[in-house]
């Protein structure tokens, strides 16, 4: 470490843990604390990555998070940042974007043809001959991107938490700090949310030797420490700010979720590069880079340093060097500047030279001496260290997300808000302040400001504590004709590349962007921007605002997918009868929130589990949970006028004890549900919906309620009900076993409602036949679901009842022609395409969808029908949505179809033209393969066609019949 | 090293051809004016200068060109519809795609990946089917694959989803590609310009002037403009600009969101879409994952951010690409979709005589850039819709005659 | 994240609730032309402006109407829905 100085004030180190760590192979020591760029440099390690195109060796810049030309690869994670990753023990990382090694990078080749990837190469070739292109793309891709994903990564997740405050910090640097304290002092609640593991910013690196801020420094940091209405959540940023004072924190444990009441940015300004030719060799660095370095990891920046200034803040840093035992051999200001720091360092004794301009840096693998220009001579000077302290721009991110607006201020050279939303505070430097006590000052204004504005209180005006002198360089861009003066470091974006889009016409700032792709890499322009803007308002003759700026959308630093997604939260919905169905071996489906069986594995394969079930319904009985149905009660004066309004058929005829099919179409006319509804008094209707819109049914119907202003109660009954369909021949016989109703066709005749007590419990029963037998349709209590259900089981046992799933349920209704909305219909089905024109009631003087299908009753040209299919070859069989072909065109589609084990052929739903909705038309069907195969339309329903067997007259005979 | 780039090393930057000219001050009139300078705007300017000789044409835009939709997109360009209407109208547009970089003597990096679209359920299954033989009926490739199929291509994707909802199949499409979409405007609009067709940005219609039931021009933040035919080609504006011709659509705008991961080396070569986990992601030739979801829940005339999408978004993609949760997301943003109900366009002439609709593109508009530029430059040039265009009429609602995309577009990308 | 002061229950996640689109009156249907029908089933004015709209909170299961700026997003009024609320919309 021998670059390591002696302990700094505010260093974050703890020099007695030593941490060992392999860097491209090496291993190096550090202390606890530091991050992976610092200690490398400690190590006297100063070509820390490699450039995304060109491949040019790079150390550091900012020290900020903003080092994108430092990312580094480990085992475990791509794109390791090491300016702000802290090193740990046995740690392996590696640059990324190397092709070789780090110090043997095949990729330099690029730099070598350079000259010919003008800005924007790639849009002017590679596409001649086509044919060409693939291995061109594949060759840029493989150049493109930085580090590597391993795809046996197993995923990880970060909890997420929530934090409500009165008043939210960003940024606990002097002004953050002395707003924080300040609106705390108020009495709210604060949330001081900072990059860094330690509070303090600028305070403890710019001004780290001024003996003056002690006492101040002392002040804010214990105050903050020891209030109880401060949190401080460090090594944090605000990924985004999401509207209504909603940020989105982002901590190595996961993300914060902040709400606040108000916000106060005080996030300060990043710094900003010079750019001149060879701006980018390791060495040269931001000043604040180098400050951060002393003060934080007490590592040394170089041994000799020039410093080139625009600012008071660029001599501070030379001062800076001196006291930490570096060599400063120059300080070139840009101007003449007349303060306390030039003295400051003319008593030093330090070299200034004033007007001074940059012609370049020189060094083979990093900095080894600059050129620069004074009073018309050149000047040469050897260094390891540049220094550049030439300007700032705001970190401006939450206000522009929040949809606050920024304006150049020409006397300061920086954007400064000019427009914030209600409820957002910003001081110190991204406001324009500069002097440290007037930081502080503008920061207990802001935080006093915040907390008034989260107490509902008048919020007076604040004073004006702008700086009154520049502190940016009104364009800190020199020219040099042998170029690699570099404006974007991620980008690897040159002075020649900007000028060379903005004369290609790309000369305004967004499509100067994506043209160009400044400000487009990790670090979102961070470093780039602002002169990006400077070289185009300069070739435009604009001024900056005329120019204008990027927007700054999140995330603020890239946020790892693993805190974002958070834990999982995925609620499922089981049955009551779901521990009857596991030990039953059930396959389960998906059904929107539900898991459903699809069918009851028995050690045989699918289709035969099925077809055994299909079997167990039509020879003896077989029973199913439908539970996930809806299920909605509807009562009140005018239940009876509501399910009219509802459902296309009408309900307010059907007696009390009956039940009947329920449609219901949109306001279009499109087949959106249906289910049962039955009538338990005048005034009280039962309905099911369908298992995935049963939410969507309740809401639209609540909302309909109120729009009619009807005088009736609607429940979702939905979770509160359990439901099963016992059908087969036996199921009468079954369930005498478990009831004293008299279940005889004269007392409980097909279609009727009775609530009766089953195995003791107080059950709904309807005798309906969506399968196609006699059936009944049990509700009951959601409590008392499994036990009816295995009372149930238990009484059938005698006549080997079995219990059957979605998939049997489907064969059994298609055997008898009932439709499965969303499967037979679309998106755009009515119900006379559905061929359920018997459902449309349109004498009803209202319900919804009425004249859409008044109008579609008259212009129906497709239409469900049932089509046979004869063929024996499994091969030919096709599959459900293969198409109908006449006269080479598509004529239709099958919506369904299956093999009848009872009837012994396949049998199927298709949507079709109506011209071959005739019985007996030959329908011709394409196979995925392309092959075509006949099918015949023939009457539905396929089985039963005149439904005997759910209205058996003698039961005992019908049913014998059917097995027979 | 292509020998195009040759010619580029001896030059200074000064000396390439500006892709736009400088701006000129508005004409008091022209014979067509375009709203909307997005890649459609262009398309439809480039075309009606290549193939029609109209060329007195305006094309306005409020902002800067291609800076609304068309680049805010994810890029994806495929022809895979369900209807028959929709399935010819968007192989057309591939066709036209796979020959703009020649066409443009620019590279607009249409990059054919393979578009994977995942069905967890079996309706999904059967809608897959559904699309994949009418895309056969008209000889667009596409077809249902299996799990193992989709493991060899995909190796890297957990297609047991975490065990929450296995991938049973998936619609697979061959043709399915990615391009840059700024270039597509940039080509169109150096095309057109070069053509005698005028761009103006920073240029806002205001107002739409009518007399006797036929358009007479347009007022703009920079004056008045006399045209007697104007097309609206706005994307997420129209409801703006049928409002000044007091127009009624099916449109409602809804922001639809989008993403980008920080860039890593290739590894993704296909396009992956999922209906039910609401997730699509390539990844872009820089290295970016770009991804997005299905559109916000309510309208909103925004291009704000929301931390739900990107929530949402990388809790679902984990389910596929578990590995992926080591990433990081680099930036977020949106755009405005205008949605119709049938989830097709609205294309074509309206009842006001001279006033051409360009809409509803929801959010597929990009792909549909070469042929709606097309079809609507014939439209205008001819005053007769283009037959391929006919089926998207503004009047089918009023007709019943629905288009009927919905059923396949769960998720639309 | 977007919140929203409910006269009732106080701050609420505005993701708590579901949109239900802009409040319409449905025009009687016994005296309703084809083209108000068709206008009234698809067609919308939904230029930016501020609205009226139904939106459903999930977790007390009830309808509000919300005066919801299209634009900037600002709810400026939140009312539960009820037949007397619809008329004064």
């Amino acid at each position: 470490m021998k670059l390591r100085l002696s302990p700094q004030p505010y260093e974050w180190l703890d020099r007695k843990q030593i941490i060992e760590f392999e860097f491209e192979g090496e291993v190096y020591e550090g202390f606890k604390g530091d991050v992976i760029s610092a200690a490398l440099w400690a190590n006297g390690v100063k070509t820390l990555g490699r450039s995304f195109k060109y491949h040019r060796r790079r150390g550091l810049l900012s020290l900020a998070n903003h080092d994108i030309n430092a990312l580094f690869q480990s085992k475990d994670y791509p794109n390791i940042r090491g300016d702000v990753t802290p090193i740990e023990d046995y740690m392996s990382v590696r640059a990324v974007n190397t092709f070789g090694s780090l110090k043997h990078d095949k990729g330099t080749l690029v730099e070598w043809i350079g000259k010919f990837l003008p800005v924007g190469f790639y849009y002017k070739a590679f596409y001649s001959p086509k044919f060409l292109f693939p291995k061109w793309e594949s060759l840029i891709r493989t150049m493109a991107g930085l580090g590597t994903v391993d795809t046996d990564w197993t995923e990880e997740r970060k909890p997420k938490r929530y934090l409500h405050c009165d008043v939210a910090v960003i940024g606990a640097g002097p002004s953050g700090m002395a707003a924080a304290l300040k609106a705390a002092e108020q009495g709210v609640d604060v949330c001081l949310i900072d990059e860094n593991p330690v509070i303090g910013g600028s305070l403890d690196y710019q001004f780290a030797n001024e003996p003056d801020l002690g006492a101040e420094r002392k002040r804010l940091k214990k105050g903050i420490a020891s209030h109880p209405k401060i949190q401080v959540i460090s090594s944090a940023y605000v990924a985004g700010y999401y509207g209504d004072h909603w940020l989105a924190v982002n901590t190595p444990q996961g993300l914060i979720k902040v709400s606040a009441q108000a916000v106060v940015v005080a996030t300060g300004v990043f710094e900003q590069p010079a750019v001149f030719r060879n701006n980018d060799l390791p060495g040269v660095m931001n000043a604040s880079a180098a400050q951060r370095l002393i003060s934080r990891y007490a590592v040394k920046p170089c041994n000799t340093a020039v410093v080139l200034t625009a600012n008071a803040e660029g001599y501070r840093a030379a001062l800076d060097m001196k006291k930490a035992g570096i060599e400063v051999k120059a300080i070139l200001d840009t101007g003449e500047r007349h303060c306390r720091c030039v003295q400051e360092a003319e008593k030093n004794g330090l070299v200034i030279y004033h007007n001074a301009e940059m012609v370049e840096a020189t060094g083979k693998q990093s900095l080894q001496g600059i050129v620069f220009r004074e009073s018309g001579h050149e000047r040469a000077l050897e260094c390891d260290g540049l220094l550049m302290s030439v300007g700032w721009a705001p970190a401006g991110a939450p206000i522009y997300q929040a949809g606050g607006k920024f304006s150049y201020d020409e006397r300061l050279e920086q954007l400064l808000p000019s427009q914030l939303p209600d409820g957002v505070f910003a001081c110190g430097r991204i406001n324009g302040v500069f002097d440290i006590e007037h930081r502080i000052q503008d920061g207990e204004q802001a935080g006093l400001n915040a907390a008034l504005y989260a107490s509902d209180e008048p919020v007076p005006d604040s004073m004006d504590l702008r700086a009154t002198q520049a502190h940016s360089h009104p364009y800190p861009i020199w020219e040099h004709e042998k170029g690699k003066n570099f404006v974007d470091f991620d980008e690897d974006l040159q002075l020649k590349d900007l000028k060379g889009a903005i004369a290609q016409g790309f000369d305004n700032i967004e499509l100067m962007k994506r043209f160009s792709t400044i400000g487009m890499g990790p670090s979102q322009g961070k470093h780039s921007n602002m002169n990006g803007i400077r070289i185009l308002a300069k070739a435009r003759g604009q001024s900056i605002d005329e120019t204008g700026s990027t927007t700054a959308r999140p995330m603020f630093h890239p946020t790892p997918v693993s805190h974002l997604a958070g834990m999982r939260f995925r609620p499922e919905r089981l049955t009551a009868m779901h521990t009857f169905h596991q030990r039953y071996q059930a396959k389960f489906m998906e059904a929107g929130p539900w898991l459903r069986p699809e069918y009851y594995r028995t050690g045989l394969p699918r289709k035969m589990c099925i077809e055994s079930e299909v079997n167990s319904v039509r020879t003896s009985a077989g029973l199913i949970d439908v539970s996930t149905l809806g299920k909605l009660e509807v009562f009140g004066k005018d239940a009876a006028e509501l399910m009219d309004r509802l459902y296309t058929m009408r309900m307010s005829n059907m007696k009390v004890g009956a039940s009947r099919y329920a449609l219901m179409v949109d306001d279009s006319g499109v087949v959106i549900d249906d289910g049962v509804a039955i009538r338990y008094s005048e005034e009280h209707f039962y309905v099911t919906t369908t298992t995935t819109s049963s939410d969507n049914a309740y809401r639209m119907i609540q909302k309909k309620v109120i729009e009619w202003g009807l005088s009736v109660t609607v429940l979702n009954r939905t979770g509160q009900l359990a439901a099963m369909n016992l059908a087969g021949p036996n199921s009468r016989k079954i369930l005498a076993k478990l009831t004293d109703l008299d279940l005889s066709s004269e007392a409980f005749p097909y279609l009727a409602m009775r609530q009766a007590t089953v195995a003791g419990y107080p059950v709904t029963l309807i005798r309906v036949g969506f399968v196609g037998e006699l059936g009944y349709e049990i509700h009951v209590d959601s409590a008392y679901g499994l036990r009816v259900w295995e009372a149930i089981m238990k009484a059938g046992e005698a006549f080997t009842i079995k219990p059957f799933g979605v998939e049997a349920q489907r064969l059994l209704r298609l055997e008898k022609g009932h439709i499965i909305v969303g499967q037979d219909t679309d998106g755009l089905t009515n119900p006379y395409e559905a061929d359920m024109g018997w459902a449309v009631h349109l004498k009803k003087p209202y319900f919804i969808g009425k004249p859409s299908l008044a109008k579609l009753k008259e212009m129906q040209s497709r239409t469900l029908v049932g089509f046979e299919f004869l063929s024996v070859q499994a091969e030919d069989v096709p599959l459900e949505s293969n198409l109908v072909i006449e006269d080479g065109e598509m004529a239709g589609r099958i919506t369904s179809i299956g093999y009848s084990p009872v009837l012994g052929k396949h049998i199927g739903l298709a949507m079709v033209d109506v011209a071959l909705k005739e019985v007996g038309t030959s329908l011709q069907i394409r196979l995925s393969n392309g092959r075509m195969v006949k099918a015949k339309v023939v009457e539905t329903p396929f089985y039963d066609p005149q439904g005997l067997l759910q209205i058996p007259q003698d039961p005992e005979e019908l049913s014998q019949e059917s097995v027979a | 090293m292509p020998l195009r780039l040759l010619k580029y090393a001896w030059k200074k930057p000064e000396e390439e051809p500006r892709f736009f000219p400088d701006e000129k001050p508005l004409k008091k009139a022209y014979d067509v004016v375009i709203i909307g300078g997005g890649g459609h705007g262009m398309a439809c300017a480039y075309y009606l200068a290549k193939e029609h000789g109209i060329t007195n044409v305006a094309v306005l835009e409020q902002g800067y060109i291609g800076g609304g939709n068309t680049g805010r997109n994810t890029t994806i360009v495929r022809s895979n519809y369900l209807t028959a209407e929709g399935v010819k109208f968007y192989d057309q547009s591939v066709k036209l795609f796979e020959d703009l970089s020649d066409e443009f003597d620019l590279n607009i990096f249409y990059s054919t990946r393979g578009h994977f679209t995942l069905a967890h359920t079996d309706s999904a299954m059967r809608t897959m089917r559904w699309r994949a033989e009418v895309n056969k009926h008209y000889g667009i490739d596409s077809e249902v694959v299996d799990v193992e199929t989709i493991k060899k291509d995909i190796p890297y994707m957990d297609v047991q989803c975490n065990g929450q909802h296995p991938v049973m199949g998936a619609l697979y499409h061959a043709p399915g590609s990615v391009a840059r979409h700024d270039a597509v405007a940039w080509g169109y609009a150096r095309g057109a310009q070069m053509r005698g067709v005028e761009i103006h940005q920073k240029t806002q219609v205001t107002e739409i002037k009518t007399q006797d039931g036929k358009v007479k021009g347009v007022q703009t933040n920079r004056g008045f403009i006399e045209a007697s035919k104007v097309i609206s080609m706005v994307a997420g504006s129209t409801p703006r600009i049928t409002k000044m011709v007091d127009m009624q659509t099916p449109i409602e705008v809804f922001p639809l969101q989008a993403c980008v991961t920080e860039p890593v080396k290739p590894f993704m070569n296909t396009i992956v879409v999922s209906g039910s986990l609401h997730v699509y992601v390539s990844q872009s030739s820089r290295g970016e994952l770009v991804m997005g979801a299905s559109v916000d829940p309510a309208e909103l005339h925004s291009t704000r951010s929301t931390l739900d999408f990107v929530e949402g978004l990388t809790d679902q993609m984990m389910d596929l690409f578990p590995f992926t949760s080591r990433l990081k997301i680099m930036r977020q943003w949106a755009g405005m979709s205008d949605i119709t109900p049938d989830f097709a366009p609205i294309m074509g002439k309206t009842d006001l005589e001279g006033f051409y609709l360009d809409a509803g593109w929801g959010t597929w508009g990009f792909k549909a850039t070469p042929v709606s530029g097309k079809t609507m430059a014939y439209t205008v040039a001819n005053d007769r819709d283009h037959d391929l265009i006919k089926p998207f009429s503004l009047s089918r609602f009023e007709e019943f005659a629905l288009v009927g995309e919905k059923g396949a577009a769960s998720v639309g990308h | 994240m977007k919140f929203v002061t409910c006269p009732h229950i106080g701050k609420r996640a505005l993701s708590e609730f579901t949109y239900g689109g802009e409040l319409r009156v449905e025009p009687d249907i016994e005296t309703v032309s084809d083209k108000q029908w068709t206008d009234y089933v698809f067609h919308r004015h939904s230029e930016p402006k501020t609205q009226q709209e139904w939106w459903y909170h999930r977790p007390t299961g009830m309808w509000f109407i919300f005066t919801r700026n299209t634009l900037t997003d600002l709810i400026s009024q939140v009312k539960v829905a009820s037949r007397g609320a619809l008329h004064e919309a």
